[in-house]
């Protein structure tokens, strides 16, 4: 798909990039619940890397804040979407 | 014996050794951060005290508190201890590590106290934390998926 030039999706093709990285944050506050709910999905769960493309160090960071905010209440430990 | 092997060691190795656990003693104060959360099943000015309480704890075991934020009454997202809702107080505070077991052991004790969280902060969270004051936390979705419209050429 790369090295064809006529692929039609070549111009269509995303090349994924952390986020944190990108805004160049250091630390990722529990507090930011705003944030944090942006990455996980609405049953509450942490969406892989593979989904959101952030990177190692940060996805790393963002787990340990999504569960301090779990223990405080802040965020849930699993959310029970209508079926 | 010891001492002719202490002879032996380059004076200023010896020295440098010295100094650094001499700055290790002085250094012995940390910033932390806490949040805990209080009993909401208490009338107002149980709340007011049990915040005064918890400041003149760290205060008596040598902590320095710098900022109190008082969130209020805020909803869990989850039921604990069969409450829906509960009394949040965030602050932060430099104190010398020791002090830290002590707090935690006279809350754990509080009943009016249902959870806690102290964290210790390092040097990448202190500069999150300077960002903070300043109000200059770059927001991660400000810069939104403008790579859509570039073209790649390889």
């Amino acid at each position: 798909m790369i090295k064809n030039p006529s692929h039609p999706k070549k111009n269509q093709r995303k090349v994924k990039q952390c986020k944190f990285t990108r805004a160049g944050l250091e630390y990722i506050d529990y507090k930011d619940t705003e944030t944090l709910q942006r990455f996980t999905n609405d049953q509450g769960k942490i969406l892989p890397r593979r989904v959101t493309g952030t990177s190692a160090r940060h996805q790393r960071q963002l787990t340990i804040a999504v569960k301090r905010a779990r223990f405080l209440g802040l965020m849930p430990y699993v959310a029970d979407n209508l079926r | 014996m010891a001492s002719l092997l202490l002879g032996k060691v380059p004076g200023r190795l010896f020295s440098s050794l010295k100094t650094t656990k001499e700055t290790h003693t002085e250094m012995s104060k940390n910033y932390y951060e806490f949040t805990y959360i209080i009993n909401p099943v208490l009338e107002e000015d149980k709340f007011k005290e049990t915040v005064d309480k918890v400041n003149k704890l760290i205060e008596d075991n040598g902590g320095e508190i710098e900022e109190v934020d008082e969130w209020g009454l805020r909803p869990f997202a989850y039921e604990m201890d069969s409450k829906g809702n509960g009394f949040y107080v965030n602050m932060y505070f430099t104190a010398p590590g020791e002090a830290i077991a002590e707090i935690e052991r006279q809350l754990r004790i509080d009943d009016n106290v249902m959870r806690y969280l102290t964290l210790k902060y390092d040097a990448k969270m202190l500069r999150h934390r300077e960002l903070q004051k300043k109000n200059e936390v770059p927001d991660i979705f400000a810069i939104e998926d403008e790579e859509d419209n570039e073209e790649d050429d390889d």
